[in-house]
Parts: C-alpha cells; sequence; structure tokens
C-alpha cells in the first residue's frame, strides 16, 4: 500500500509503535531475564507516538502540503507483532533489531520525503530515527552478550 | 487504512445561540447534505428578520458589562476556550469534514489555523495597549486609548466553516465588543460547536452569538443601526455590490473578502519535485474551493524542454490524485460543496474550451472515487493548455479543481498578466532565484504574496490581505489589523492646572 496523505502515515507510524510496543511486551513476558530492559522500551513506544502526534497536529495547516507530503510504501515497514514462537532469545533479539531497523528506515525515508513540507513533522521522525539507532544498539549489545 | 468514525450521527436540529441560551428559530428550515454521500446530516433555520434583531438585543445589553470587563479577564474566557478548541480537536476537524467534504487533513489544518487566531486574541492584554506623550506642551499629556466600538456582524463564507469567522470573532470580542456569527447555512455545524464550546467557556450571555440563516439575516445585519461594523467572507459580486456599498451607506466599519484568480509564476531553475507538488495543494486543495488557490500557472522562458518535463509531472501528479470520503486519510481531494457549484466549475471548462484551452487532464469524467460513493458532488482534477489571460478562466473565478497553463517568455509578461487580471488576493512564484523571487516581490501588486509556496496563508499574528476586487475595505482580519478595526481610537489631553 502506498500513503501520500500526513493523516494515513501519521495513523500508520502510530500503528508501527503499537505493533513494536506489542512485541517488546511479549518479549517481556517470555524471557524474564530481560524483562524490565523490554517493558521500558514498550513504554517508550508511547512516548514516541505522543511525539509525533503533537508535531503533527501542532503544525497541520491548509497552507502545507499535508495532503501530497509523502511517499510511504508501507509493505517494506511491516512486521510480526510477536517473537516467533519457535525463537529463542537470541534469535528473538535478532527479530527485535530487524524491526529497530525497518522503523529507523521509515522514519528517516518519511522525513526525507517530506522535509521540505511538514515542518516540524520530519524533524520529530528523525529524533524518533535517533532514539531508535540508540535503542538499536543497546540491543545488539544484549546480542553479544548472550 | 479504515474510514475515520463520523461524529454526526443522525440529523442535528440547528438551533441559534442568543443571549447564552440555544433557541429555536421560527424560520423555514433547510437540510444540511453530506456532499460525499448526499445524506442529511442536520437541518438549519434560515431565521427570521425578528431574530437577529434579538440577537442584536442581546449582544448590545451585554456589551457595557463586557466592556468594563478587564482585558486580562476577557483574555481567561479566551484561553479557556483555546483549551476546550484543543481537546476537541479531531471531533471539530471531523465534523468540517463531515458538512464540507474536505479531507481529514485539510480539516484539521482548517481547526488549527482557527486556534491560532483565539491564541493570538489571548495577548489581548498587550495588544490593545495605547500609547501616550508626556509634555505635549509644558505641563500637558497626551495619550490613546483604544475602545470597543459595541457590536460586530460576521458572515461566513462555505469553504471555511470553522476557520473564516474565528479571523474576526476572537479579536471582536478580545477588545470588549460583541458579536452575531452567522455561519453559511450550507456548513453550520462547525459554528454551532464553536458557540457550544464558548458556553462551556463561560463567556457572559449576549457576547458571543450565532444567527444561522440566508440573505434576511445578512440584510438584517448590514441595516441594523446598532450594528458598528460587518466582517464578510465571500464572492466578489457580494463583497463589492452589497456588503461594501451597504455598509458605506448606514456608516458601519467594513471588512469585505471576495473572491481571486490567482497566479502560480514557474521560473525554470525551480525546484521541480517540490513545485509540483506545493501546487497540486494550492490548485486541487480543499477541491479548488479557496480563495487562495491557484487558478492559473503562468510558465517562464522558452525552454521547451523544462515546459514538456514540468507539463509532464503536474499532469501524471494530478493523475494519483485519490479521490473520495474526507474522513478516509489515504484520501487527497474530497467533492465540492454541492451540485450547483459543480455544475458552475464545469461551465468554466467549458468556456475555456471553446475559447481555446486545450485540456490535457479532463476532470470531468476521467476520475475514479475511492470507495463506494456516488459522482454528484465529485471532480477531477483538470489541466488546460493554451489558456490566455484573457480568457474568462483567467478574468472570473472558478473555485474549482482546475488549473490553466499560459506560457510566457519573460518574468516581465508574468507580473504583467498578474497585474492587469481583477483580482489581486494571492500570487506566487517558484524559484530558486533570490534576486528573480525580490523582483516579483517587490513588483506584483497582490496582497498575499508566495515565493515557493502554494498557498499563502498568512498566519493569525498576519493580517489576511488581499487586494483590489478580491478585498474591499481598508484593514484586514487576523493580527493587529484585526485589533485596529475592532476598536476606535479615543484620544485624551490632559492638563492639571
Amino acid at each position: 500500500m502506498q500513503l501520500n496523505t500526513s493523516a494515513s502515515v501519521i495513523s500508520f507510524a502510530k500503528q508501527l509503535e503499537a505493533d513494536s510496543a506489542s512485541f517488546y511486551d511479549k518479549m517481556a513476558e517470555r524471557y524474564p531475564k530481560a524483562a524490565e530492559l523490554f517493558l521500558a522500551i514498550s513504554k517508550e513506544n508511547s512516548k514516541y507516538t505522543m511525539m509525533i502526534q503533537r508535531a503533527y497536529y501542532g503544525v497541520i495547516t491548509d497552507a502545507i502540503e499535508g495532503c501530497f507530503a509523502f511517499s510511504v510504501k508501507t509493505d517494506k515497514y511491516t512486521f510480526e507483532k510477536e517473537p516467533g514462537k519457535e525463537l529463542d532469545y537470541t534469535d528473538a533479539l535478532k527479530q527485535a533489531i530487524d524491526i529497530e531497523e525497518k522503523l529507523i528506515s521509515f522514519y528517516t525515508d518519511a522525513a526525507e520525503q517530506s522535509k521540505a513540507f511538514m515542518a516540524d513533522v520530519p524533524r520529530t521522525f528523525l529524533i524518533v530515527a535517533k532514539k531508535r539507532k540508540a535503542r538499536e544498539d543497546k540491543l545488539r549489545m544484549l546480542l553479544k552478550e548472550t | 487504512m479504515a474510514i475515520l468514525e463520523e461524529p454526526i450521527k443522525g440529523i442535528v436540529e440547528v438551533k441559534n445561540y442568543i443571549d447564552g441560551e440555544w433557541v429555536e428559530s421560527e424560520g423555514e428550515i433547510q437540510d444540511v447534505v453530506n456532499p460525499v454521500n448526499g445524506e442529511v446530516i442536520a437541518r438549519v433555520p434560515i431565521s427570521t428578520k425578528e431574530e437577529i434583531d434579538t440577537a442584536v438585543e442581546a449582544a448590545k445589553a451585554s456589551f457595557p458589562d463586557w466592556r468594563r470587563t478587564p482585558p486580562v479577564a476577557r483574555a481567561r474566557c479566551l484561553f479557556r476556550l483555546k483549551e476546550l478548541l484543543e481537546a476537541n480537536f479531531e471531533e471539530l476537524s471531523r465534523v468540517q469534514t463531515q458538512e464540507h467534504g474536505k479531507t481529514i487533513d485539510e480539516s484539521r489544518g482548517e481547526t488549527r489555523r482557527g486556534i491560532e487566531n483565539v491564541e493570538v486574541a489571548c495577548g489581548i492584554p498587550t495588544l490593545m495597549q495605547g500609547y501616550n506623550s508626556e509634555d505635549i506642551a509644558s505641563g500637558i499629556d497626551e495619550y490613546l486609548i483604544p475602545t470597543p466600538l459595541g457590536i460586530f456582524g460576521i458572515i461566513g463564507p462555505y469553504n471555511f466553516p470553522f476557520m473564516i469567522p474565528l479571523w474576526s470573532a476572537p479579536y471582536a470580542v478580545a477588545t470588549g465588543n460583541c458579536v452575531v456569527i452567522k455561519p453559511s447555512s450550507e456548513v453550520p455545524l462547525s459554528q454551532m460547536k464553536i458557540a457550544e464550546l464558548v458556553d462551556e467557556a463561560g463567556f457572559p450571555p449576549g457576547v458571543w452569538n450565532v444567527v444561522n440563516g440566508g440573505r434576511t439575516v445578512v440584510n438584517g445585519m448590514l441595516d441594523h443601526p446598532d450594528i458598528e461594523g460587518i466582517t464578510f467572507v465571500g464572492s466578489t459580486p457580494i463583497a463589492k455590490d452589497v456588503i461594501y456599498p451597504r455598509c458605506g451607506a448606514t456608516g458601519k466599519r467594513v471588512i469585505a473578502q471576495g473572491g481571486a484568480s490567482n497566479f502560480m509564476v514557474i521560473m525554470p531553475d525551480c525546484n521541480l519535485r517540490a513545485t509540483i507538488l506545493a501546487l497540486m495543494t494550492s490548485f486541487f486543495g480543499n477541491a479548488g474551493q479557496r480563495c487562495l488557490a491557484g487558478q492559473n500557472v503562468i510558465i517562464v522562458g522558452d525552454d521547451d524542454r523544462f515546459y514538456n518535463e514540468f507539463i509532464n509531472g503536474v499532469v501524471d501528479t494530478a493523475k494519483k490524485i485519490v479521490i473520495g470520503n474526507g474522513l478516509d486519510e489515504e484520501v487527497q481531494m474530497g467533492p465540492v460543496r454541492d451540485t450547483e457549484k459543480k455544475k458552475k466549475i464545469l461551465s468554466y471548462i467549458s468556456s475555456g474550451i471553446e475559447e481555446g484551452a486545450k485540456i490535457i487532464l479532463d476532470g470531468r469524467g476521467d476520475f475514479k472515487i475511492k470507495g463506494d460513493y456516488p459522482d454528484t458532488c465529485f471532480l477531477g482534477a483538470t489541466i488546460m493548455e493554451n489558456v490566455k489571460p484573457e480568457m474568462k478562466i483567467v478574468t472570473e473565478e472558478i473555485f474549482g479543481p482546475t488549473m490553466g497553463i499560459i506560457r510566457v517568455k519573460t518574468l516581465d509578461e508574468a507580473i504583467k498578466i498578474c497585474d492587469d487580471n481583477p483580482f489581486h488576493n494571492a500570487d506566487a512564484i517558484f524559484t530558486s532565484s533570490g534576486r528573480t523571487a525580490r523582483e516579483f516581490k517587490y513588483r506584483v501588486k497582490s496582497g498575499n504574496v508566495g515565493i515557493n509556496i502554494g498557498i499563502v496563508a498568512p498566519m493569525a499574528f498576519f493580517p489576511f490581505s488581499g487586494m483590489r476586487d478580491s478585498f474591499f475595505g481598508i484593514l484586514h482580519t487576523q493580527g493587529k489589523e484585526a485589533i485596529r478595526f475592532f476598536t476606535e481610537s479615543k484620544v485624551v489631553i490632559e492638563r492639571w492646572p
């Protein structure tokens, strides 16, 4: 599916954040040794959602290209909401890293597409991408420790 | 992606809001139709002269106390209103989409713009300060006090049902006046919702009144001796031939904003992708129903390669515009407001063809609607080449999703076309040259000038400008000019012997 409007991209971002949060909630249930970290990560997602919504509702006006600012192909960024049932901890971590890579790529691509049009929205997307990069690094450290 | 839930369910019986009460009208009732599917979503009264008189009486009775209310206290009412508008942001936006047809992004944009005017008016304690000179002669001081005038009438159009009355009302009440708002009878729900929040915000009864209706209400406002001024946004014939002269005849202040036929001047050195997307919003956003919409593109230069690349890019992008229900978040263009407006747009397209324009994208029938909706009010994007400045599709306002393409050799010719047009609401240039942009900005006689901006919509702290046949009056809505419009300058000279 291709998304062009700001409204649809913001809803898609919200969905990705919710899906990713539910992934980490399951990780916390399944791997109690890192539950605290996974729950904290899941909680962070709602903060990102809030940041993105605030940026969008704060900047959207009739004068900017809200309906034409994006060209997002959603298939590239979707992922499983749960860690694979057969996966051990190491592979589940790899799946989490893969999700983070997809989300970083979504936020970076969407920011690039809309940078001339949506003011604070691409800036917020880049902030979220940066925070997710830090999260990805943390997950890679965990993976190394296994 | 799912279609957003409609906030209006069933049929809303719209009432007038007079003296802090919801009052039924004695007038006849008119249906309010959602243009997406033809469903009746509300019934609005066409109020009588007596009802507008009652509203003015209520406003008149409230004025002395409201005027005495300190500006900081008036600002607190506006702060509460602002908070309530924010809290209800999404519902207010969806109501606009339901009653008007615009996309949800456009409605949210309209809500934001409306709220920004309330925010600016919250600064009234400083905005309304006067000035003074000590010792204009020895021992004599002189100062100016901006004072409210009384009651103002605010007449709104159908294309921005939420935002446009807010270009005036927050400033009018912030400065100590009382208002009577007449929303467009085609789209009365947004103003009804705002009035509900005004009530909740605790404005005293009679300060903010809403009277629904048509010509009778407008005439009642224009003729009423107790109304000090009118702000109007609508078509040029009404602004020029009705509102402006009638206000003059009855000694009222007036802001009468009319129509437009705006030009987007394209230089070959522009950023092509950004320009094309800006033009999509400018020409086809709000289905072309806005006075800041581009109506014609003027392409400068004889670079055929650029011309063809530009035309192909514009047509390819416009072809892909997703048309449908504005509550579907993927939709980029909604329907026009009603069948009469659609007919008028179609007749302009026919007139363009008759006068020699060539259709390169035909939005009259060559478009798909996303979802199962009748095509009653829908149109696709239409693009016409070989357009000449003297054609009706240039000299008159179309108010629909159409783009005419004019080609000229020089920037001088482009500016001359802009300046020879009777309207001067908003013109823009797309270029990467600062020198060219400055030349355009300096010379073009337009109220709102854009540089690489397709919709030249001034922020709330700037006046919504406009010139010649696009504007009748002196001061404009929004910002400091609105404060000036809604106040009289009282000058005091003081000596204490």
